[in-house]
């Protein structure tokens, strides 16, 4: 006789070693013979919410809606170094916009991207509707409409016999009184649903239940009211759990509240009280470092970094920042160190690939340059990612002087991606250089209106103007490159050549 | 090394000044590093790829089965 094993221990086990879809079908047999096993239910409810489960911490996304109709702010017009969001102010020396490229918030790119860092915040209404909205930086109108609901819904589309659990008949008041259930139902509803307010709804009757004593609620009423988009609410909550219970994760919430209420030095603060609790903690330092990254404080922000890598040195969100940044401060041999460290440690990707490709065209490892944007190119996953990598194939092209490659590689770039507005400025220059004026013209002028936020597009406009003679147009042109990069020396000596020009007409 | 007699003399004026016009020259965009992703973005990614991949196969199954009722 065959011995079968029990199917909730074997429900359990799948679950430890989260084959999560044969976990929630066996629970879903046991569930079948005995609808009122709390055992299997609640282990199946664990099993869904785990599918979809997302670290909370990282999950930040901003709506046009929050980022225009945002009143929690206190200031307007903050001052500098008190905001994060006047990208502008620099105070940490950091690299210009001539040898570092900007993302467009006006932020010089990083070296990691999170779900918060995606797309930064346009500073005006336009800005923002007019931000292009391909695949990877559609935002949402509103960012409960965004990703959550989408992914909210298609969990249940999967399911033919609708959803698991129906919410609207089910007794929240019951489930708070018993605290073994009630957690994981929490987490369910939270996570799989993403039904915030019945959420907040059970977290409420449940922190009542345990007479408003136990921090685990507390911070996951903070957490409804974030999702909510009631700031002092959950800061309250966080508060509040901290007083309970020290614990990391608090502050980071609480931390990503102030950063939402565009508090930056509160948050650093806050970390920095963390740390007193917490010595070495990496989260917390990688949090203080992301803060002055997004400051613009790029130095500072390595610093911190390299202290994250002290504690832990297989940190690669640590790594690739410090590399980024050797790269685009004229050491790329190092870099290149960096970026091979993340290749050794087993990070496989398109990027990476790209990234040590240009390290190496730039530290002057030529036999490796090629190889390496190879394997980029073979592990691409969508067509953005494609554009950019032959876009650097294009720079080293023009490194090597192969002005017919480059072109083949920026038009590449294009045939990849429409609005990769790099790729039609270097072009437009490779144009002029054949002569072809009036072609070069016009991707100059694609470029400006893809990214307004670069300054290259409009100083190219403004020579190219300035040479045929349309002094107007060449003078409007150079003030748009000012007002994106205000330090630039030859943008200034431009229109201080047409300024004199135009007085003495 | 025998002395070769060079044909050509370099020339380095001592006197006068030496002029350079620095006229300005079209910018390329910099090379662009591509930013990691963390585990988290890449999670988002992938899951949102496999519920468009689920929405999209239901509703084949539906145009499937209306195509048939139709016959």
């Amino acid at each position: 006789m065959e011995v079968t094993m029990d199917p909730l221990f074997l429900a359990l086990s799948y679950f430890r070693r989260r084959r999560l879809q044969q976990c929630s079908d066996i629970c879903t047999k046991i569930l079948q013979d005995s609808p009122y096993d709390q055992a299997a239910w609640s282990l199946k409810t664990r099993a869904l919410t785990e599918m979809v489960y997302i670290d909370e911490i990282e999950v930040d996304q901003e709506g046009i809606a929050e980022m225009m109709l945002d009143e929690s702010s206190i200031a307007q017009v903050a001052r500098p170094g008190t905001s994060l969001r006047l990208p502008g102010t620099s105070q940490g020396g950091g690299p210009t916009p001539a040898v570092r490229p900007l993302t467009q918030s006006g932020r010089p790119i990083t070296g990691f991207v999170r779900p918060s860092t995606q797309s930064g915040r346009p500073g005006t209404m336009e800005q923002a509707i007019k931000t292009p909205r391909t695949a990877s930086t559609a935002r949402p109108v509103t960012s409960a409409s965004g990703r959550f609901i989408r992914l909210g819904t298609a969990s249940m589309l999967t399911n033919p016999e609708g959803p698991y659990i129906n919410l609207s008949r089910l007794n929240l008041a019951k489930y708070s009184q018993k605290p073994h259930l009630s957690r994981t139902l929490f987490e369910y509803i939270f996570h799989h649903e993403n039904d915030v307010k019945n959420a907040l709804d059970l977290a409420a009757q449940a922190t009542e239940h345990a007479q408003f004593k136990d921090w685990w609620w507390k911070v996951q009423l903070g957490k409804c009211y974030y999702r909510l988009g009631l700031y002092r609410e959950s800061e309250k909550q966080f508060r509040s759990a901290l007083n309970h219970k020290e614990v990391v994760d608090t502050y980071l919430y609480l931390a990503k509240v102030y950063q939402r209420l565009d508090q930056p030095i509160t948050a650093l603060n806050l970390f920095k009280q963390g740390l007193d609790h917490f010595p070495g903690e990496v989260t917390l330092l990688t949090g203080i470092a992301r803060i002055h990254e997004e400051m613009n404080n790029i130095s500072s922000a390595t610093e911190y970094y390299k202290d994250v890598l002290k504690q832990d040195n297989t940190h690669v969100e640590a790594i690739a920042c410090i590399g980024s940044n050797h790269f685009y401060t004229d050491q790329p041999e190092i870099a290149l160190r960096f970026y091979r460290r993340l290749l050794q440690m087993g990070v496989y990707n398109c990027q990476l690939y790209n990234n040590l490709g240009l390290c190496c065209f730039y530290a002057q490892q030529y036999d490796m340059t090629l190889s390496s944007f190879e394997r980029a190119q073979a592990l691409v996953a969508n067509d953005q990612e494609q554009a950019d990598v032959w876009y650097n194939i294009g720079h080293v092209a023009v490194g090597i002087a192969e002005l017919t490659l480059a072109y083949q590689c920026f038009k590449l770039a294009l045939a990849f991606n429409n609005d990769h507005a790099e790729a039609y400025n270097n072009l437009a220059v490779l144009e002029l250089r054949k002569g072809r004026i009036e072609q070069s013209k016009a991707f100059l002028q694609t470029a400006a209106s893809l990214a307004p936020h670069m300054y290259e597009p409009h100083f190219n406009l403004s020579i190219l103007s300035e040479k045929i003679g349309d002094l107007q147009s060449s003078y409007t042109a150079a003030q748009k490159s000012e007002d994106s990069f205000p330090e630039h020396v030859d943008t200034q000596q431009l229109l201080k050549q047409l300024r004199q020009h135009f007085a003495e007409l | 090394m025998p002395e070769v007699k060079s044909i050509f003399r370099e020339v380095l004026p001592k006197q006068g000044q030496l002029s350079m016009e620095d006229v300005p020259t079209m910018v390329l965009c910099k090379p662009k590093l591509l930013p990691l992703k963390s585990v988290t973005l890449e999670k988002l990614e992938k899951m949102q790829m496999e519920a468009q991949e689920a929405v999209k196969q239901q509703e084949l199954a539906m145009k499937g089965a209306v195509a048939v009722d139709a016959q």
